[in-house]
C-alpha cells in the first residue's frame, strides 16, 4: 500500500513537474549579436545555361485544341473550325415515346464561346457562317477544306452585335439539310467561318475541354416534344477511336501559317507552336546547393504581324517524360499541367520587346540529385492560347547573338556547415 | 550524514521500479535550451549536472550530493534502490539592443537509478545533460543577393537537443570516514538543427528548410573520494577527458577532448542535520575549441559557490530541510569575443512523503548573466527533484 501511494506521489508530482514547462523558445531580437552562426549567405550568378532550342509548330496537334480558332484577318490569317457530327439520331422523344424524326422545325449550333475582354472585342458586327463542308476526301486537310466554303455548301449564318458575343450564340442551319442526314443516317460535318468588316477573332468551345458545340433540333411544334441535342462525334479514322475522338472538332487554317526563324523561339501563332529549351546546369549549383531562385531570361523580340496588343499568358512548363524521349516533339506533348513545381506565367503581348523573366525555381530544385535521363533539364514553352488565338510571341534563341540569347539567374544558398557553433 | 541517508535509513527495500526508470530515460534525452541569449552560445548552457537539493544551496553541496552525478564516490551514501528524476524549466529575460524578449525553456537535466552490491558497493547508471543547446530564432532582415539587389528575408533557426552525460559509477565505503568511487561515461547526443528561409517576394524566391542531425560521441571517466568526521565532509571529485567527435551521418566533421573537470567542496556539519558547504570547481571547456567552427571560442572556467542545507520545521514526524547559496561562474562559451559571468542566488526546501520511501527537492535560482557586449540576462529557474526509493 505504502509502495503504490509513493509511486501516485511520485507520478503526480512528475506530471505536474512537466506540465510546468511548456516551452517558448522562439526569440532573435538579439540577433545577429548573440545568433552568430544563423547568417545565410546567397550567391546570385547568371550563366549560359541554355545548350539547345527550339520551337515546334503544330502543337497542340490538330483536335486537341482548348478552344477552336475563329479569325479573320484578311490575309494575314484566315481559320475555320470544323465539327463534325457523324452520328445523328432519328427519333426523338414525346410525352415519353420515341417518335421518328419526320419533319424538323429548328436546328441550331449551340455555339459557347470565350466572351471578349474589351480590348478583343470587335469593333464592328460579325457574321458566323455555316457550311457543310462534309466529302469523301481526306477533311482535317486545309487544301481540300477551303473550297468546300462556298455559297452552295452554306447552310446557315447569323450576325451578331459586338456587345452580344456573350458566351453562346445560336446559330440557324438549314432543317432541310439536317433532316436529310438525319432520315439518310448519314454524317453532318458543319464549317465555320467568321466574317466582319475588320480583323476579328473569336474563341469557340471544343470538346477538348467538354464545351463542345452542340446541334440543337427541334422535330415538332408541340412542346411536349424533347428537343434533340448532339454532340459532336467523329467516326474517322474508322476503328481508330483514339484518333477519331479528338477529330469531332478541330481547327484548320486556310492561310497565314507561318514559321519561326532559327534564332527566335516562338509560342502561339498560327499555327500554335510550342518552344524547347534544353539546359546544362552545373552539378555543382544543382545538386550541391539549395537553390531558392532560378529565373530564365529571355529577351523578347516584338512580333506585330498579328494582334500585337493582344496580350496572353506564356507557360513554362515542365517535360513530363524521360530522357528517352529524345524526339523534341514527342516531348513537348508530356508538358505538366499549368502551375505545376509552382512554375509562374507571364502575360505579354506580341508586339512587347525587352527582358523577360521566368520564375522556375520549383523545376530546377526537381533536378536535384537526379540524372538527366531520369530527370532531363529541360523546359516547354506554350502560349495559354494556344491554337484559338493566333497571336506569336517570340524569344531570341541561342542561336542568336550573344547577349540576347536564353540565360539562366540563378541564386543559391553554398553547401556550409550550418548548425555547427 | 546527508538528509537523503538519514531520510531512507527506515524505509524498506523493494522492487526496482524498472518501468518508471525507462520512462526517466526517455525523457531525460529531450532537453531543450536557448538561443539569442548569453547563455547558450556554442554547443549550449552548461546546467551543471546538480541536484536540485544541491541547486538550492547553490551547488555548494555538489560534491558530496549523492544525487549529483558527477562525484562517483557519493552514491555509497544511498544504501538502497533508487530512481531519481528531475525537470528545471528556467524563465528568462535576454535584454539586448533591439528590446528585451523572454523565453521559457524546459529542461531535464538529470535522470538516474542506483541499486547497492553487498554492504559496502553500490552502482548506478544515469544521464545528465553536459550542455544543453535547443533554441528557436526568428529573424527578419534584408539580405544581399548581388550587388544591385537585396531581398527581404525571415530566417527561422531552431536547435533541438543537447550533449548528454551518461555515466555508469561504483562507489564504496570501505569505513565510515571513506567513501571512493569510480566512473565511466559515454558523452552522447545530438543536435537536430532546422534552418528555414522565407522571402518577402515568393513570386521568385522559394523558401527552404534544411534539417541536420549533429551526433556527439566521447568517453571520459571519473574520480572521487569524500572523507567523513563527526563535524566536516570534505569531497573531491575529477573527471578525465577521452576523445569527443562530431558527426553528421556517418562523417566525422570534427573531433577535440571532453573537457577535464575538478571539483571540492568542504562542508561543516556540525550542526544537527544541517551542512554547510563551501565548492569550487574547475573546467577546461577549452578542450571543446576543436569541436566547433573556428568563430566559436570556449574558455576554461571557476564555478564557486557557498551554501547551506539546514534542518528546518517539522510537518509532523518530518523534517523540511531549507537551503539557500550564492554561486559565481563564467559559461563555457563566449558571446561575441566577450565571456559570459553568471552569478545566482539559490533556494531551496525538500522533505520527505509516503513513510520516506520518496523525497522530494524544490530550488528557486534567480541567475544573472552579464558580458561585456551590451547585452545581458536574468533568468528565473524551478528545479524540481524526485527521488524514490521503492
Amino acid at each position: 500500500m505504502l509502495k503504490k501511494v509513493a509511486l501516485l506521489l511520485t507520478g503526480i508530482a512528475v506530471v505536474f513537474s512537466i506540465a510546468a514547462c511548456s516551452e517558448k523558445l522562439e526569440a532573435g531580437k538579439s540577433c545577429p549579436l548573440l545568433c552568430p552562426e544563423q547568417a545565410i549567405t546567397l550567391v546570385d550568378t547568371t550563366i549560359d545555361a541554355a545548350v539547345s532550342d527550339t520551337t515546334i509548330a503544330g502543337l497542340p496537334p490538330i483536335g486537341a485544341e482548348g478552344y477552336l480558332m475563329l479569325a479573320s484577318h484578311g490575309d494575314t490569317v484566315e481559320t475555320r473550325a470544323i465539327i463534325r457530327y457523324d452520328t445523328l439520331p432519328q427519333s426523338y422523344t414525346k410525352s415519353g415515346v420515341d417518335s421518328t424524326i419526320a419533319n424538323i422545325d429548328s436546328a441550331y449550333l449551340i455555339t459557347p464561346i470565350v466572351k471578349p475582354d474589351s480590348l478583343r472585342r470587335p469593333k464592328a458586327p460579325v457574321t458566323i457562317e455555316a457550311y457543310d463542308v462534309d466529302t469523301t476526301a481526306t477533311d482535317t486537310v486545309a487544301a481540300i477544306l477551303a473550297p468546300l466554303f462556298r455559297p452552295d455548301r452554306l447552310i446557315g449564318s447569323k450576325t451578331f452585335a459586338p456587345e452580344s458575343l456573350l458566351d453562346t450564340l445560336r446559330i440557324p442551319v438549314s432543317t432541310d439539310s439536317v433532316l436529310d442526314r438525319v432520315k439518310n443516317g448519314t454524317k453532318l460535318r458543319v464549317g465555320l467561318r467568321i466574317v466582319s468588316t475588320q480583323g476579328v477573332d473569336l474563341r469557340v468551345g471544343s470538346t477538348t475541354l467538354g464545351l463542345g458545340v452542340t446541334l440543337h433540333i427541334t422535330a415538332s411544334k408541340d412542346t411536349a416534344a424533347a428537343p434533340v441535342n448532339v454532340a459532336p462525334v467523329s467516326n474517322t479514322p474508322t476503328d481508330q477511336p483514339f484518333l477519331s475522338g479528338p477529330l469531332s472538332d478541330y481547327t484548320i487554317v486556310l492561310n497565314g501559317t507561318t514559321r519561326t526563324p532559327a534564332i527566335l523561339l516562338g509560342v502561339g501563332g498560327v499555327p500554335s507552336r510550342r518552344s524547347f529549351i534544353r539546359f546544362n546546369v552545373p552539378s555543382r549549383i544543382v545538386d550541391s546547393t539549395t537553390i531558392v531562385r532560378a529565373s530564365l531570361l529571355l529577351t523578347q523580340f516584338p512580333n506585330r504581324r498579328v494582334s500585337p496588343r493582344d496580350s496572353f499568358y506564356v507557360f513554362p512548363a515542365a517535360i513530363l517524360s524521360q530522357g528517352t524521349i529524345t524526339n523534341v516533339t514527342n516531348a513537348l506533348n508530356f508538358l505538366g499541367p499549368d502551375g505545376q513545381f509552382g512554375l509562374d506565367s507571364l502575360l505579354l503581348a506580341p508586339g512587347d520587346s525587352g527582358l523577360k523573366s521566368f520564375e522556375i525555381v520549383g523545376l530546377v530544385r526537381t533536378w536535384k540529385g537526379q540524372t538527366v535521363q531520369t530527370s532531363p533539364r529541360t523546359l516547354g514553352l506554350r502560349s495559354g492560347v494556344e491554337g484559338s488565338l493566333p497571336g506569336e510571341i517570340n524569344f531570341f534563341s541561342t542561336r542568336a547573338a550573344v547577349g540576347l540569347r536564353p540565360r539562366l539567374r540563378i541564386t543559391y544558398v553554398p553547401q556550409q556547415n550550418y548548425g555547427i557553433p | 550524514m546527508t538528509h537523503l541517508h538519514r531520510a531512507w535509513s527506515a524505509a524498506s527495500r523493494g522492487r526496482t521500479l524498472a518501468s518508471f526508470a525507462t520512462v526517466l530515460v526517455a525523457l531525460a534525452a529531450h532537453v531543450a535550451g536557448g538561443q539569442s541569449n548569453l547563455s547558450s552560445q556554442g554547443f549550449g548552457y552548461p546546467p551543471g549536472q546538480f541536484s536540485s537539493r544541491a541547486l538550492g544551496t547553490g551547488a555548494a553541496i555538489g560534491e558530496l550530493d549523492p544525487l549529483s552525478p558527477i562525484n562517483p564516490a557519493t552514491i555509497a551514501v544511498m544504501g538502497a534502490r533508487t530512481v531519481y528524476f528531475q525537470a528545471q524549466p528556467e524563465y528568462r529575460t535576454v535584454t539586448g539592443p533591439e528590446g528585451t524578449e523572454r523565453t521559457t525553456t524546459a529542461r531535464y537535466p538529470v535522470v538516474f537509478g542506483a541499486i547497492p552490491i553487498g554492504s559496502s558497493w553500490m552502482i548506478s547508471l544515469g544521464s545528465s545533460t553536459l550542455l544543453d543547446r535547443t533554441a528557436a530564432t526568428t529573424v527578419t532582415t534584408t539580405v544581399p543577393i548581388s550587388n544591385t539587389e537585396s531581398e527581404l528575408t525571415t530566417t527561422s533557426s531552431k536547435v533541438d537537443g543537447a550533449i548528454n552525460d551518461v555515466r555508469i559509477a561504483a562507489a564504496w565505503a570501505p569505513t565510515s570516514w571513506l567513501r571512493a568511487g569510480v566512473g565511466a561515461h559515454a558523452i552522447a547526443g545530438h543536435n537536430r538543427v532546422t534552418l528555414e528561409q522565407t522571402f518577402q517576394d515568393s513570386t521568385q524566391f522559394a523558401s527552404f528548410t534544411q534539417q541536420r542531425l549533429l551526433g556527439y560521441g566521447g568517453a571520459a571517466v571519473s574520480g572521487g573520494v569524500e572523507l567523513v568526521s563527526k563535524n566536516f565532509n570534505a569531497s573531491l571529485s575529477g573527471r578525465w577527458g577521452g576523445n569527443l567527435h562530431l558527426s553528421v551521418e556517418d562523417t566525422t566533421i570534427s573531433s577535440a577532448r571532453v573537457p577535464d573537470r575538478f571539483g571540492v567542496s568542504v562542508a561543516y556539519t556540525g550542526i544537527a542535520s544541517s551542512t554547510i558547504a563551501v565548492r569550487t570547481s574547475y573546467d577546461s571547456w577549452s578542450a571543446l575549441n576543436g569541436l566547433g567552427s573556428p568563430g566559436m571560442s570556449a574558455v576554461n572556467s571557476w564555478d564557486s559557490s557557498i551554501g547551506g542545507d539546514f534542518a528546518g520545521p517539522r510537518f509532523g514526524n518530518q523534517i523540511v530541510f531549507l537551503r539557500t547559496g550564492f554561486r559565481m561562474r563564467t559559461l563555457p562559451f563566449q558571446a561575441a569575443g566577450q565571456n559570459v559571468d553568471e552569478k545566482s542566488v539559490s533556494a531551496g526546501v525538500g522533505t520527505q512523503f509516503a513513510a520516506n520511501h520518496v523525497l522530494a527537492d524544490l530550488a528557486v535560482i534567480r541567475a544573472v548573466r552579464n558580458a561585456d557586449i551590451g547585452a545581458s540576462e536574468r533568468a528565473w529557474t524551478i528545479s524540481i527533484g524526485i527521488s524514490v526509493r521503492p
